[in-house]
């Protein structure tokens, strides 16, 4: 029983910080941008691939954690910025994602094969024991960084300036623009930094569990769910609902076994989209207003 | 000339699939990724049906029918309360929740074995088994399909179908019930799905989930949205480009590994390309311009 709750803690990090990451952009963009699930998964393979060129310890991750900014800034300064000064409507930048998530995925998978590449050390980890359940050191790094990043993120976002000024721009863009706000910039710092903790948790899961090219989607979408379940717009209801699909996953897989993981996280999704589509710490409703 | 052939049974399929997803996706603004499961659903209950029943071919495609159009009934009940992008991703979640029981009810579904052996299907004493016979049989149905949805759009349904996706607050005070127009909608495009979902487990006579997958769902869109979403021709002009073009690959001498991905990769930049400069597609005559939401 400990030993469910330590995974879903763990799990409950990465979900965490891809919620995290998706929210930021969709707060400011109001689409589901689903080529967020390509940049994760990007994380993960420019570290195998600066990991095959040299070992530099730790500082791989911090280079491919910017590369992955870098690739959200371009996306948003060549396509995104496009369709947003044409007012395209969030359908279309949706499909427009989806068609970058097929390109990158598949030039992935194209250049390193479809089977499962590791990072971690092919040492087998000795794991610490805590109130009877076994823990990895690695697997205490990535609860603290999600913990950590979380805080940090949630801090800044709510004190800093230019953390507010997105705040007025998600809730009001034309109005933010007009005090004076710089939307563009706003919005380029948005995607720089939800791309760079996209990033983050992409090598956090590598490290995990390991990568294949179809990683990134599954882990966006927990992300997604943890999202939406927890209410789009507050970052500890995003903890909350990351940690209620950790947990209902985890029991679930106790009881059905692992290969139902999916199928409960999207069942849980459909009856929050159904009967509470604002989450449950959200206070916007969004339904047909017929 | 078989492989010629199997192309041309793979176009219609995906005409059907296309012309399907159409009336839902063009006609009534319903975006929705879960064309796939729809298709799968089809495609499983005519298998098991002639794999353990030994049922009557045609019977089991009228199964396959209402079993499907019963599970579009179910997704399409969600489109009532949520809209634009949370819908897609509620039809993306009933995808993966579908594609997960065909992989993981092993006992039922055969799990990731899949179902082989699916007998050949047998039409008024003519037991259809060459590709010729496949090809006539599955181009009927087609043209039925294509029939049947110039039917549905040049009738009164088909106008009140426009008017919901153009202005759903208009349908409804003009007294259209909008919730039965959109449900029907669901029910009959899965219903048509599965025609080829079981048409396509009659000529592979071998099916596994992974023919039904999200990446399969966003295919089908992909050719309604790149052919014309909201037009008659448009699927049949999307599916007859996106399903010959990456054969196209195969000649240029491309190992099988990479042309599967390039296809992939084909597909999704010619989803941004027309996302960016036409977005209606080739003849379309709408184009998802409009949020729907009052934010």
């Amino acid at each position: 029983m400990i030993q469910i709750i330590i995974n879903s803690i763990i799990s409950t990090s990465i979900y965490l910080l891809i919620g995290i990451s998706f929210s930021i952009i969709y707060k400011i963009y109001k689409f589901f941008d689903l080529s967020h699930a390509a940049i994760l998964t990007c994380a993960a393979y420019i570290c195998l691939l600066l990991l095959n060129l040299q070992k530099i310890g730790a500082g791989i991750f911090i280079i491919a954690v910017i590369l992955c900014s870098i690739m959200g800034c371009i996306l948003e300064l060549t396509i995104l910025k496009y369709h947003r000064r044409k007012a395209n409507s969030k359908l279309i930048l949706m499909l427009t994602s989806i068609g970058i998530f097929i390109i990158i995925q598949n030039s992935i998978s194209m250049i390193f094969g479809d089977e499962t590449k590791s990072i971690r050390s092919k040492v087998v980890e000795k794991g610490t024991q805590v109130f009877g359940a076994t823990i990895t050191p690695t697997q205490e790094i990535i609860i603290l960084i999600g913990v950590i990043v979380s805080i940090i993120i949630y801090l800044g976002l709510k004190y800093t300036k230019i953390g507010k000024s997105s705040k007025a721009v998600e809730s009001q863009a034309e109005i933010a623009r007009l005090s004076g706000i710089n939307t563009n910039q706003v919005i380029f710092w948005s995607m720089a930094l939800g791309s760079a903790v996209a990033g983050l948790a992409g090598i956090l899961i590598a490290l995990d569990v390991d990568m294949t090219p179809t990683m990134g989607m599954n882990a966006l979408l927990m992300g997604i769910v943890a999202m939406i379940i927890g209410g789009v717009k507050s970052i500890p209801g995003i903890a909350l609902g990351a940690l209620l699909l950790a947990l209902s996953q985890n029991i679930g897989t106790w009881y059905f076994g692992a290969q139902w993981q999916d199928a409960i996280a999207f069942g849980i999704l459909l009856v929050f989209l159904i009967f509470r589509p604002q989450g449950f710490l959200g206070k916007k409703i969004k339904k047909a207003t017929v | 000339m078989d492989y010629l052939l199997h192309i041309l049974i793979l176009i219609c399929i995906y005409i059907i699939l296309a012309s399907s997803l159409n009336l839902i996706s063009g006609y009534t603004g319903l975006l929705s990724i879960s064309h796939a499961a729809f298709y799968g659903i089809g495609a499983y209950v005519a298998a098991l049906m002639s794999l353990r029943l030994e049922s009557n071919f045609l019977l089991n495609i009228l199964c396959a029918i209402i079993i499907s159009g019963i599970f579009g009934a179910i997704v399409g009940f969600p489109s009532l309360r949520i809209r634009d992008d949370y819908f897609v991703i509620a039809t993306f979640a009933f995808q993966i929740i579908t594609f997960s029981i065909l992989n993981n009810l092993t006992s039922f579904t055969g799990g990731p074995m899949g179902l082989p052996g699916i007998p050949q299907p047998v039409l008024f004493g003519l037991k259809i088994s060459s590709h010729e016979q496949f090809l006539l049989l599955t181009g009927f149905f087609t043209v039925c399909v294509f029939l049947i949805c110039r039917r549905i759009v040049c009738s009164p349904f088909g106008r009140v179908l426009k008017t919901i996706r153009e202005d759903e607050v208009f349908a409804a005070a003009s007294g259209k019930n909008v919730a039965f127009y959109k449900v029907m909608i669901f029910v009959i495009g899965a219903g048509m799905a599965a025609i080829a979902g079981s048409m396509y487990a009659y000529y592979i006579s071998f099916i596994d989930p992974t023919s039904f997958t999200v990446m399969e769902s966003i295919f089908i869109i992909s050719i309604v949205i790149i052919g014309g979403a909201g037009s008659l021709w448009g699927p049949v002009v999307g599916a007859i480009v996106l399903v010959a073009l990456p054969e196209v690959l195969r000649f240029l001498g491309m190992p099988s590994s990479i042309a599967a991905n390039m296809r992939q990769i084909i597909y999704g930049a010619l989803l941004v390309v027309f996302m960016m400069w036409r977005p209606q597609g080739f003849m379309g005559e709408y184009s998802f311009t409009k949020d729907t939401s009052n934010e």
